[in-house]
């Protein structure tokens, strides 16, 4: 197995077919990359969202034991 | 916990709560195996996997290209299994996969268009034809779209899971089109390069990182989907206990976080 490329430049040019073939490359790793981030996001989002309504709820009903 | 005394396998199976807590404990596994995978697979097939005589380095976009159309296929009847199922025993779990399954697959679809059209242009000279293939890819794209879109069409939760499941179990019909699409019609796009029943039509040493790259795609779909699912869980058993304590939780280290 030997590396197909003598230099960077070739290996980006890939005799022509480098535009191609790296546009491919770049597009899906960052499809990708956002196919797992975005689960990430969506998952501190909602812890944060939940932690807020308890907090609210949990101000409203010491807010109604002070007033009996 | 629950204790096992009145559980079966297949209802704890479908239990959000043992879902989140298992996979919880593969994520760090899973997250190690697909990135190792994914670069080494990555790194061979576009820097040592010899060039092709006829297509020269162009037939490189092959390793993305074919592992990430495997995966659309098998995404979509994972969805529609998960759908079924979540049909006939009412299962949550079951459709919280499904709809996870929904925008993965709606990625990895357009990839498989996009890796496509810029492989067609070097090689038949067009990013785009409407042929067999590319057609009914294209039908699935906006197959897994509809799926996704009826989650938000109606206001209960319950409609919108029936609506998506009927939808990915109709279109189904779409998978053997596009399996058998290269065979019944006259087509640009070439022939299976991997078929089950007979040896590969391509030399080892291209075929030796294709392979890794589609257990690469493999593991990622289900690292995908874990997470997806995952923070859909938390979505839709807000009411839950657990989930309550867990995002109280996270709250507090958020906060001592911030102190320091």
């Amino acid at each position: 197995m030997k590396f197909q490329f003598d230099s960077f430049q070739q290996m980006m040019e890939m005799a022509g077919h480098g535009p191609y073939v790296w546009t491919a490359v770049l597009v899906s790793l960052l499809v990708m990359g956002w196919l797992l981030v975005r689960p990430l996001q969506l998952h501190r989002a909602n812890l944060k969202s939940i932690a807020r309504q308890l907090r609210r709820e949990q101000r409203r009903r010491g807010a109604g034991e002070e007033k009996q | 916990m629950a204790s096992n005394r009145d559980w079966t396998w297949f209802y704890r199976l479908g239990s959000p709560r043992w879902f989140y807590e298992t996979t919880g404990r593969w994520l760090p596994w899973l997250w190690t195996l697909t990135l190792l995978l994914l670069t080494t697979g990555l790194v061979w097939g576009l820097g040592y996997a010899p060039q092709d005589a006829k297509q020269g380095n162009s037939f490189r976009i092959i390793y993305l290209h074919v592992p990430v159309s495997f995966l659309a296929l098998a995404g979509y009847y994972l969805m529609a299994i998960a759908g079924a199922i979540g049909l006939i025993w009412k299962m949550k779990l079951s459709y919280m996969v499904m709809k996870s399954a929904a925008p993965i697959g709606a990625a990895l679809t357009f990839l498989a268009l996009f890796t496509g059209a810029v492989w067609g242009k070097p090689t038949w000279g067009t990013y785009w034809v409407w042929d067999a293939r590319i057609t009914s890819m294209l039908i699935l794209l906006f197959l897994y779209l509809g799926v996704l879109a009826l989650q938000y069409a109606f206001h209960s939760q319950e409609s919108g899971n029936k609506a998506s499941a009927i939808l990915a179990l109709v279109g189904t019909v779409n998978i053997p089109i596009i399996y058998k699409s290269v065979d019944w019609w006259y087509t640009l796009h070439q022939p299976a390069t991997i078929k089950l029943t007979s040896a590969p039509s391509m030399h080892i040493d291209m075929f030796q990182p294709l392979l890794m790259m589609i257990i690469a795609l493999y593991c990622f779909y289900a690292l995908a989907l874990i997470l997806f699912t995952r923070a859909e869980i938390l979505q839709r058993e807000r009411k839950a206990a657990w989930v309550c304590e867990l995002a109280l939780q996270a709250d507090k280290v958020a906060a001592w976080e911030a102190e320091e």
